[in-house]
Parts: C-alpha cells; sequence; structure tokens
C-alpha cells in the first residue's frame, strides 16, 4: 500500500491576479520513516491541446519525511506568459501537483484553473495579445480530481526479494516489457505486478 | 452484473457491525458497515443512522479476507497484494469530512492501519485470529501459512510448509490445539500449536477435486469434536467432508451441494433442544450448527442432531457463496457472494434451539478437555459480580489497566507512547501554524541547488486523532460493495427489489452511499457555490470541447515515469464543467476505456499467475524447507573448518594454533571478531574491551583485553585472538584460539594458570566465581575459582546429545555454580556435581508440558527481560527448582504457578497452595511446617501470590480469608 497518503489540499492565495505564485498546501500522511525525498512539482499546463506547452513551475524535494502526519507549503511561480500559446491564455486549464517517490509518481492532484479579465469592459472585448496584467487566475478549489498510482515504494530491498524469487532462468528477464527498461530511472517500478494501479477519483 | 465481487463477510463480536471484503476500483476495499439498519428497518429507513461506517482502500488488490480479533479490537484483512493489515480503530473523533466531497461521504468511524504483515509472496486468502488473539494466522497461493505473533506484530511465530498447492481455508480449534488448513494439493492437514508440526495429513476425500473454487473456508465446530471441510466430492459429488477430532476419522460428511463447497462456518453456540411447554423435561444431548455455501449459489443449515439439512436456500445469490459469519448469538447469519451482495439471515430460537450459554459450553470443554484454552473466563457473568474487598478493586483495576496496556498488537508498538498532537505543537493551534507556515517552513538547497523543504510534522502516528479518511478518497461507491438484504430465509422471496435498495445498501440507488451518481440531476445543495464558480468558468462555451482534452490530464502519469500504463479515471462525478454536454458521452467514453483496461489488467495478472506458478514448481520438487536446511547446516562446517585451521586456505592472518586433536567437534564456535566489548555486570559496572591483533611482536599478533570496573581500568596483552569472553563481578575469562582458556580477577590478577583445551571454546561462561567452558568437542567443564578446584571435568555433553540434529540452543551458569544446558530439541538439563550426572530440569517435549497451558499465564513482557536464567529454559515444577537451590527462581515460579492456577480457576490447588504457604496460624508443637523455604519466608511469598489471586473476582473470598489471616499473624 502506498506509504503516503495525501490528507489535504489547501489552495492559498485564491483568487488572485495571474502573476501571483501559485501556494498549495500540503498535509500529508506517511506509514513509515522514509529513507529518501518526497518530490513535488507543479506542473502548469499551458493549452489543453498539447503537453508541449506544459510548464514544470517548479519542484521541490519534501524531506526528511517520517513517520506521522506533516505539513508544508509548496509556492510556484506563476507561468512563463512567453510559453503560453496566447489563444489559450484565457479561459480554463489545469495545474496539477504530483508527488514522486524514488522517480515514481504516485498521486496526481489537478485542478481546473478559469483565467479572466475583471474588468467588465475587457471581458466583453478581450484584446488581441492577452494583457497578463489585468487577468485574475481562479483555481477551482473545491473541486480536485486525485490520481494514485502504485508504485514500489520499496525501492531495491524488494526488488532483491523479488528476484529471489524468481527461477535464475534468463528468459525470465524477458518479464520486464522491454519499453520499462530505457531511461533514467531504475526500473524499479515496473515488476509486472504492480506496474498499473490507479485510483482516481472525483468529488464534487 | 456490475457488483463488483465480496469475498469475505465477517461480523464484529459486539454485533454492532460488519466488515466485507473485495474488489474495489481498481484496488482492494475492506468497508465497515453498520449492523443495526441489516437488522431493523426502522433503522434503515432513519437517515441519520449511517450504513457505511469506514472503507479502506489501502489494499492494492482485491480482498480475500476480512476478521475481527476475538476482542473485537482488531480488524485483520488479507488481499491479492500479499500483504495482510491489522486495523485499529482510531479514537473517535466524529465523522470526518472528506476534502473535497460531500460530507455525507465522511467515514463514521476512523480505522487506521497499524500494522502491515508481509511475508507472503502469493495472494493472501484466509486469515484467522486463534482462540484469545495469541496468534494470527494467514495462508496463501505460496503454499504457505504463517502464524503471526499477535501480541507482538509484525513478529512471525513460524511458517508451516508442507501444502504443495495454494492454501486456501484457515481454521483454529476452539481448543487452541491446533490449526487446520485445506488447500488445493487435495489436502486437509491439522497442524500441532504446540510445536507446529503436522499432526494430520487428510486427502482421501478430496483426491477427486480439482482446484475450481477461490476458497476453501473450512471450520471447526465450537465443541472442537467435529472438523468440516470445504470442498470434497464423494462418489464424484461434492460434499463438504466432516473430519472427526478423535483420531481424524473421516466418515460422515454434508451431501447435496451441486457444486463444490467454497465455505463451511460453525455456529458459534452450542445448543440443546429447547424444551417445550408440557413436555417432560428430559435431557438431551448439546448439539452444534453448521452452515455451508457453495458455488452452486445456494446456502445450507446443519444441526449435527438432524440428518436431513434444517433448511437450503436455493439461488440465493447469482454467483457463488464466498464468505458466512454468524453472530455471536448464534441466531444471525451473513452470507457473502462474488455477485456483490451480502444476505443476512435470522432464525428463532424455535429453529435452531436453546443456546447454551458460556458457563455450560465451558462445562462442556472441561469434561472433554479437561481445561482447554476454549474455556473463557465468564467476565460477563462476572462483571456483575459484587467486589467485596477494596483490595480486590484495586488489582481488578490494575488487571484490567495492565490488560490495556498490553492487549494485542499495537499496544506494544513503539507509536502508542508517541506525544499528543497537542505536545508536537507546542500549544500552538493548527491556524497558527497554517497562518505562519510558509514563513516558519524550513526551506534549504541540497547540492545540486535543488529546492528542499523540510515539512513540518503536525502528528506523530497513532495520537488517536488521525483519521484514514484519505485525501478524496472514498470514490464512487460502484457497484463494488453493494449489498442487498434478504431476511430471514423463510422471508427470502418476500425480500422485493423495492426493499432491497430501500435499505439503501444499493449504491446505485442510494444517494447516502454512493458519491455523486452519475445520473443523479439533483445537485447537492452544498455544491451551490461551486456552482457559481463552475458558471463562471462556463462563460466560454468554446472551451468545453478542450476540457475534455484537460480532463484526461488528471490522470495520465507524468512521462517521466517508466513502465506506466493508462491510469484509469473514474467515470462517475464528472466536473460541472463537462456535464452539461459531454456528461454523458464523456461517461461512455470514459467507461469503454476503464473496461479495455481492466481486461488488460486482467490478462496481465492472468500472465502473471502463470509466472508465478511456473516460478513456484521447482520450489515444489526442492521442498523449499530443504534448502534452507542446506544453508543452516552449512554454516557449523565453516566454522570447523576455521577451527582445525589445518586447511591452507584459512585465513591468513589468523595465529596457527598447536594442530588441534582430530576431535568431532559437535558444537559450533564463534568466529573471532575484530574487536569487541560487553559488559559483564552492572554491579559494580564491569565493561570488558577485546582487540585482537593490536600489534605485532616478534611475528606474533598480539591481543589485547582492557577491563573498566568502576572506571577503573587495567589491560594486558595475550598471545592469540580472543574468541570469547565473559565475566562476573568478581572474574573475568576468556579463550582464545589457541585454546587457551585464561581466567583474572575483575582487577587483572591471574587467578588460574592458562588452561589448556581439548578443543576450541564454543560457550564460556562467569558466574560468581565460577567459570564454565563448553567446548567445540562438546565437553563440559565449570571450575570453582576460589577453592581452585574444578567441579565439573570435562564432562561429555553426548549422553544428553541424543540424535545428530540436536544441538545446544543455550548455556548458562547458575550463581551457585550449576551449568544448565539447553537443547534444541527442548529439553534442559543441569549437570549436578553432587550426583554427578546430568539431571533433565525441563522437557518441552514432554506430554505434561504439552497439556499445561502454563505457558500463556506468563507475563509476556515479564519473560525476555525475566532476571531468572530460568525463566528462559522451561521449567516444568518447582521441585526442579529446589534442587537447583534457586531462590528468585524458585520464587518466579511460585507466581507463575499461582497464575496459572488463578487462570485455570482452581480454587482447591489455589487454597492448598496458600494453606502450605501461610503455615498454622497457632503455634503447634506438632506441625512439621517449617517456615521458610529456600531461605525464603513463606509469608511473605504468600503476600506476594495475593495480588495474583485478587486479580480474578472468582477468588475474592480466597483473598480476604488470606489476606485477613495474614493481618492477624502479622499483628501477632
Amino acid at each position: 500500500m502506498a506509504k503516503v497518503q495525501v490528507l489535504n489540499v489547501a489552495v492559498l492565495d485564491n483568487p488572485s491576479p495571474f502573476g501571483n505564485p501559485f501556494q498549495f498546501e500540503i498535509t500529508f500522511e506517511c506509514m513509515e520513516d522514509l529513507p529518501e525525498d518526497l518530490e513535488w512539482k507543479i506542473i502548469y499546463v499551458g493549452s489543453a491541446e498539447s503537453e508541449e506547452y506544459d510548464q514544470v513551475l517548479d519542484s521541490v524535494l519534501v524531506g526528511p519525511v517520517p513517520a506521522g502526519r506533516h505539513m508544508f507549503v509548496f509556492q510556484a511561480d506563476a507561468p512563463n506568459t512567453g510559453l503560453i500559446p496566447e489563444s489559450d491564455a484565457v479561459g480554463v486549464t489545469v495545474v496539477l501537483i504530483t508527488c514522486t517517490y524514488r522517480g515514481q509518481e504516485f498521486i496526481r492532484i489537478g485542478y481546473y484553473v478559469n483565467n479572466e479579465y475583471t474588468d467588465p469592459e475587457l471581458r466583453e472585448n478581450p484584446p488581441l495579445k492577452p494583457d497578463y496584467s489585468q487577468l485574475q487566475r481562479n483555481i477551482l478549489a473545491s473541486n480536485p480530481r486525485v490520481t494514485r498510482f502504485h508504485i514500489n515504494w520499496e525501492g531495491l530491498a524488494d526488488k532483491m526479494e523479488d528476484s529471489e524469487n524468481v527461477d535464475p532462468s534468463p528468459n525470465i528477464s524477458g518479464m520486464f516489457p522491454p519499453s520499462c527498461i530505457p531511461g533514467k530511472m531504475p526500473h524499479l517500478g515496473v515488476m509486472p505486478d504492480n506496474s498499473m494501479d490507479c485510483i482516481s477519483t472525483s468529488a464534487m | 452484473m456490475l457488483c463488483k465481487p465480496i469475498f469475505s463477510v465477517d461480523i464484529h463480536p459486539d454485533g454492532t457491525k460488519f466488515a466485507t471484503g473485495g474488489q474495489g476500483e481498481d484496488s482492494g476495499k475492506v468497508m465497515i458497515w453498520n449492523m443495526a439498519p441489516v437488522l431493523r428497518e426502522e433503522d434503515e429507513k432513519n437517515e441519520n443512522i449511517p450504513k457505511m461506517l469506514c472503507q479502506m482502500d489501502n489494499h492494492l488488490a482485491c480482498v480475500n479476507c476480512v476478521r475481527w480479533s476475538n476482542n473485537g479490537l482488531y480488524l485483520a484483512s488479507g488481499g491479492d497484494d500479499k500483504l495482510v493489515m491489522v486495523w485499529r480503530r482510531a479514537a473517535f473523533i466524529g465523522p470526518s469530512t472528506v476534502f473535497g466531497s460531500s460530507s455525507k461521504l465522511a467515514n463514521v468511524e476512523q480505522w487506521r492501519c497499524v500494522t502491515i504483515l508481509r511475508n507472503h509472496t502469493g495472494d493472501v486468502m484466509d486469515v484467522a485470529w486463534s482462540p484469545h488473539d495469541v496468534w494470527l494466522a494467514s495462508c496463501s497461493v505460496d503454499n504457505t501459512i504463517v502464524i503471526w505473533n499477535a501480541r507482538k506484530f509484525p513478529e512471525m511465530v513460524t511458517t508451516l510448509r508442507g501444502h504443495t498447492g495454494l492454501v486456501k481455508g484457515l481454521t483454529w480449534d476452539p481448543v487452541g490445539k491446533y490449526i487446520a488448513s485445506q488447500a488445493d494439493d487435495h489436502s486437509l492437514k491439522v497442524w500441532r500449536t504446540v510445536d507446529w508440526q503436522m499432526e494430520a495429513n487428510i486427502t482421501k476425500p478430496f483426491s477427486e477435486c480439482g482446484g475450481t473454487t477461490h476458497v476453501l473456508r473450512l471450520s471447526w465446530s465450537p465443541d472442537g469434536q467435529y472438523l468440516v471441510s470445504a470442498h470434497a466430492m464423494n462418489n464424484s459429488g461434492p460434499t463438504a467432508q466432516i473430519v472427526e477430532r478423535d483420531g481424524w476419522k473421516t466418515n460422515m460428511d454434508f451431501v447435496g451441494h451441486r457444486k463444490a463447497v467454497t465455505v463451511v462456518k460453525f455456529n458459534p453456540k452450542i445448543f440443546k433442544k429447547k424444551q417445550k411447554n408440557g413436555s417432560s423435561p428430559k435431557p438431551s444431548c448439546p448439539y452444534c450448527c453448521c452452515a455451508v455455501g457453495s458455488k452452486d449459489r445456494s446456502l445450507s443449515v446443519w444441526l449435527t442432531s438432524l440428518k436431513r439439512p434444517l433448511v437450503v436456500i436455493h439461488d440465493l445469490f447469482d454467483k457463488s457463496i464466498m464468505d458466512i459469519s454468524w453472530t455471536l448469538t448464534g441466531l444471525g447469519m451473513l452470507v457473502c457472494s462474488m455477485d456483490g451482495t451480502v444476505a443476512y439471515l435470522d432464525f428463532s430460537l424455535d429453529e435452531l434451539g436453546d443456546p447454551l450459554n458460556e458457563e455450560e459450553k465451558n462445562s462442556i470443554h472441561q469434561n472433554i478437555y479437561g481445561k482447554s484454552l476454549a474455556i473463557t473466563s465468564t467476565e460477563a457473568q462476572l462483571s456483575t459480580t459484587i467486589i467485596e474487598n477494596p483490595e480486590v478493586l484495586k488489582y481488578q483495576q490494575e488487571r484490567q489497566n495492565s490488560a490495556q496496556a498490553n492487549s494485542g498488537p499495537g499496544g506494544a508498538a513503539p507509536e502508542s507512547s508517541a506525544p499528543k498532537l497537542n505536545s508536537v505543537m507546542n500549544g500552538e493551534s493548527l491556524e497558527d501554524i497554517r497562518k505562519n507556515l510558509l514563513k516558519k517552513q524550513v526551506e534549504t538547497r541540497t547540492a545540486d541547488g535543488r529546492r528542499r523543504i523540510t515539512p513540518l510534522c503536525i502528528a506523530q502516528l497513532d495520537t488517536g486523532d488521525f483519521s484514514p479518511a484519505l485525501f478524496n478518497s472514498v470514490p464512487i461507491l460502484p457497484s463494488g460493495s453493494s449489498m442487498s438484504s434478504q431476511l430471514t430465509p423463510q422471508l427470502s422471496s418476500d425480500s422485493s427489489p423495492g426493499q432491497a435498495s430501500s435499505m439503501g445498501l444499493k449504491p446505485t440507488h442510494d444517494p447516502m452511499l454512493t458519491s455523486p451518481p452519475p445520473n443523479n440531476t439533483a445537485k447537492p445543495l452544498e455544491d451551490n457555490n461551486d456552482g457559481v464558480k463552475s458558471s463562471l468558468l462556463l462563460t466560454s462555451a468554446s472551451k468545453i470541447e478542450p476540457m475534455k482534452a484537460l480532463d484526461s490530464r488528471f490522470t495520465e502519469r507524468s512521462k517521466a515515469t517508466p513502465g506506466v500504463t493508462a491510469a484509469i479515471s473514474s467515470t462517475a462525478g464528472l466536473t460541472p464543467l463537462d456535464r452539461p454536454k459531454d456528461g454523458v458521452t464523456a461517461q461512455k467514453e470514459a467507461k469503454t476505456k476503464e473496461e479495455t483496461s481492466s481486461d488488460s489488467e486482467d490478462k496481465m495478472a492472468a500472465i502473471n499467475k502463470n509466472l508465478t506458478f511456473g516460478k513456484r514448481k521447482p520450489e515444489l520438487l526442492l521442498d523449499g524447507g530443504e534448502v534452507v536446511e542446506k544453508r543452516k547446516k552449512g554454516r557449523p562446517r565453516k566454522d570447523k573448518m576455521a577451527a582445525s585451521m589445518a586447511q591452507p586456505f584459512t585465513q591468513p592472518s589468523k595465529v596457527v594454533a598447536p594442530p588441534a586433536p582430530v576431535a568431532v567437534l559437535k558444537l559450533p564456535t564463534p568466529s573471532t571478531q575484530k574487536a569487541f566489548s560487553l559488559q559483564v555486570s552492572m554491579e559494580p559496572s564491569v565493561f570488558l574491551e577485546v582487540e585482537n591483533e593490536v600489534s605485532m611482536v616478534a611475528g606474533s599478533k598480539l591481543s589485547q583485553l582492557r577491563c573498566s570496573r568502576d572506571g577503573r581500568d587495567w589491560n594486558t596483552l595475550l598471545p592469540s585472538s580472543v574468541v570469547v569472553a565473559a565475566g562476573s563481578s568478581d572474574i573475568l575469562a576468556v579463550a582464545c584460539e589457541d585454546r587457551m582458556l585464561s581466567v583474572f580477577s575483575s582487577c587483572g590478577r591471574r587467578l588460574l594458570p592458562a588452561i589448556q583445551l581439548g578443543t576450541p571454546a564454543s560457550a564460556l561462561h562467569c558466574s560468581a566465581h565460577y567459570v564454565m567452558v563448553l567446548t567445540a568437542g562438546a565437553t563440559l567443564s565449570v571450575w570453582d575459582v576460589q577453592k581452585q578446584k574444578a567441579l565439573v571435568k570435562n564432562e561429555s555433553l553426548l549422553t544428553i546429545l541424543s540424535g545428530a540434529d540436536t544441538t545446544v540452543s543455550q548455556s548458562l551458569l547458575t550463581q551457585q555454580g550449576v551449568p544448565v544446558i539447553g537443547l534444541s530439541n527442548g529439553k534442559s538439563y543441569c549437570f549436578s556435581s553432587s550426583l554427578e550426572t546430568w539431571t533433565l530440569i525441563a522437557d518441552k517435549s514432554d506430554s505434561l508440558v504439552q497439556c499445561a497451558d502454563f505457558r500463556s499465564c506468563l507475563p509476556s513482557h515479564d519473560t525476555p527481560a525475566s532476571s531468572g536464567p530460568l525463566a528462559v529454559m522451561q521449567g516444568r515444577n518447582l521441585n526442579n527448582i529446589k534442587c537447583n537451590k534457586e531462590t528468585q527462581e524458585y520464587r518466579y515460579w511460585l507466581l507463575i504457578y499461582a497464575r496459572f492456577l488463578v487462570n485455570e480457576g482452581s480454587e482447591y490447588r489455589l487454597r492448598e497452595l496458600c494453606k502450605e504457604l501461610l503455615g498454622p496460624v497457632h503455634k503447634s508443637a506438632a506441625t512439621s511446617w517449617e517456615p521458610t523455604t529456600l531461605g525464603l519466608r513463606k509469608r511473605e511469598l504468600l503476600r506476594e501470590v495475593l495480588p495474583v489471586i485478587g486479580e480474578n473476582l472468582r477468588f475474592q473470598r480466597l483473598f480476604t480469608e488470606y489476606q485477613d489471616q495474614l493481618e492477624l499473624l502479622r499483628n501477632k
């Protein structure tokens, strides 16, 4: 089971001007002392059309994490407006908070974000080139979308344990989907029995 | 059928709630339900009475079994994720609202996982608490059964190996002597709890069985006389085999089901025939009642007094029955099925008979087994007993306190002593903390320049105010855990669908249990606020299309993570954004997506299973245990090599000792460490430090022995590496690689000339002024250093090392210089120098010890810490202790004995003990009563025994009687 459970995310400074930093107060609970840090990221989706406009606003390491309930505020600068397609500046998009452990993402919390002009004049007749100074960012804080992924929390120890149970015949290694091996991450999370799992919920 | 299967159901011992386990949305699911709405229609209709109390989706895969502990404090669950989780209810903090979801979905009760038991390498199929919650057993498709120490999770007691197929069911003997398991290897095995060896292997009734059932939940009758198996075959018809305790005979079975029996569950009560008014009250034989569930979707209920079933209910479900649970009253029963529903049945006393009360049940046990674990302390009855003596009250309270402190798992967990929430917060309120969190939190940069935040710990685990209510984790109650309710079997036809849905346990119809139902047009009021916002969001209608694209972003794992297949987004609970137009289509889309991916997941799982089976086979041929055995044997061999040191490939640094005489080295020798230290005495405090090969003089390496006594040091050099060292407050002894034994006073004076041992030392002990050496050649010597005399001279252990496998598991030396040897076969010997012979002081396998359950009387926290050396051996008889001249031991065992008698409820024997300790109140010349034993005043001992007696209310009179007499004598 997941060693880290996110208990709450409070969206601070919301709504706020577009240029203000994002602030999320995250409360999570950890079952056991974690030998390694958690890595949290805030990803701003610049355009629904393509992931290439995604911006990682910031990533922080959080640690050490002993067993217990913990809290921190994750603050990240507003997105770089230069990387947002002009047509997508106003309207609804998404901001994501992800957390990874040992390079494996185990939770993804998404919020809808609405960017709007506060001035009714501008709202009626939005300028062709978005005026970010006039835009207000409103995060739909009441409706987080949470997706959980099953990962391998144990890291190497688990892997060794598993490999002990594996028949040493070479064809067993073919068990790993070949696509999983490349990449900078150790293929810890890819034992077939836990390669995929998620709980996704939404609430209103 | 949309419903997800429910694999297990269990009613809480107090009858107020029950747990179900099964498949959830992409995880295993454990749910706790309120019993009241199931039992009473008015409670069901009352919206203020919650139906679901808590749901836990921590299991990563399907939950196959949920079981409450007998004391009701814990819930154990086992699942396909190979884990057993133990849950405990957190202190009640009221229903917690789950962040981002409507408050109605909150968990009413907070259950949190206190322990995760990891050992199985395959799906856990069944879990079972032993009588009195001493052990928890779990069985798995890895062919093993693991016994866990339920008093000290996650400690493992043992692994039972022997099954060659998936183990799918477990049941404890109510008497506590056995545990039985049934597996796909066509066998039912009975294991003894005393040595965890196999008692019986029953194969005949199962030879025709195919491994077609998901579970094989067998059950033991409450009187302990019968064990009833799940799926067995008789004349190619499916049966439930009855196995008699007496000789494990298999002459009878329950016949009639058309498909394999998946679950058998005995009613916890023993019944006797209901006395009809007017009929002559002739004594009838008590009988048991047993429910049998099958893959044929029907349920049968049997009384052992009837040849035919009491009732058979056909087509109770759409799919196989998976589990059955009786209420403790014996009159109600929950049955769950693969089809995702649970049925409740209740019986009347007219149908089943009069349940025997605990006293009667105990007396049946007493008659059959004498004293057994199944005999419940009849606290229920005793709780109404008036406490007549204030002293007794005190001991009762103490006992309760300590019981609370020690009861079961978690109690011993270190977190339990964790400070309360407010102490962590230094009196600051959570609000204060939150206001300044950003400023206060510690942020650093790592070496590679990355931000690193140290999170603020706001609570430690198990402060009691934790909620397992996960962030947004009460997802849609999909089909997964729905229940329909059917009332009594007679009424089963009456249970119209309307009623079932009004029960509110069918989620699709009930807003109470489901999170926003997809087809629900009426929005909960709370959403109105969001409604405003969402209407804001919807101002640009053109954005709706991209929203769908955005939606996928919520669930797609970041690209950086390898090995991730698509994550499934939940479909219900569409956001206000996509509801207006695309709601329905999106839902459909998502659903098909979900189906396909779960399909592929299934395939994946199937492949995995095949792989694991493949893996298992070779192990099966090797018979697993043997491999381990070999490894164990390998060790002493290595030691032997090192010890004889004739081989050229021994470590070059080792000093070559004079060639050891060729001797069979029976006992392992400790390996030489570079340096080590030990404390040999507390009062005065004496530390011993050994550093081997510190310097080289004329080609030979010297080792240093340093000793510090009350802060004063001395040290000496030895020509060979020190292998073992020991000491007492008076003397120190070291044995070196060259087989020299040196004995020093605690101030560093050599007390004996160096003693040349025949073979390397295996163990060395000092106590007072005695030194004991156990050599690798299995000989024992004890010297009295003060008198410069040998007490035991090269006595061979061969006389007691009977059998090839027996080894010395423990050795020690008492303060009186009596050597005690504990063997791996459970026997303990001491060498009596006056008798010049080995005397047996304890024998684990002694049949008397097996029967005696005094072990359960050992205060668990005392045993490991006990200072008495014999406490670690299995002492049996007070007389043995007497002959060992151990006064502290005697006292210890006397108290154990008294506790045993108190627990056993044997007033007669207790009285005799008290009488012996008290002696005659009035002096008379005729008595031969000795006021002391082993130098202990018997009346002082009685004073210590009395509080133990006071713990059992049953003996309050006895307590008062002797308390008064002691007072009387003291005043004299």
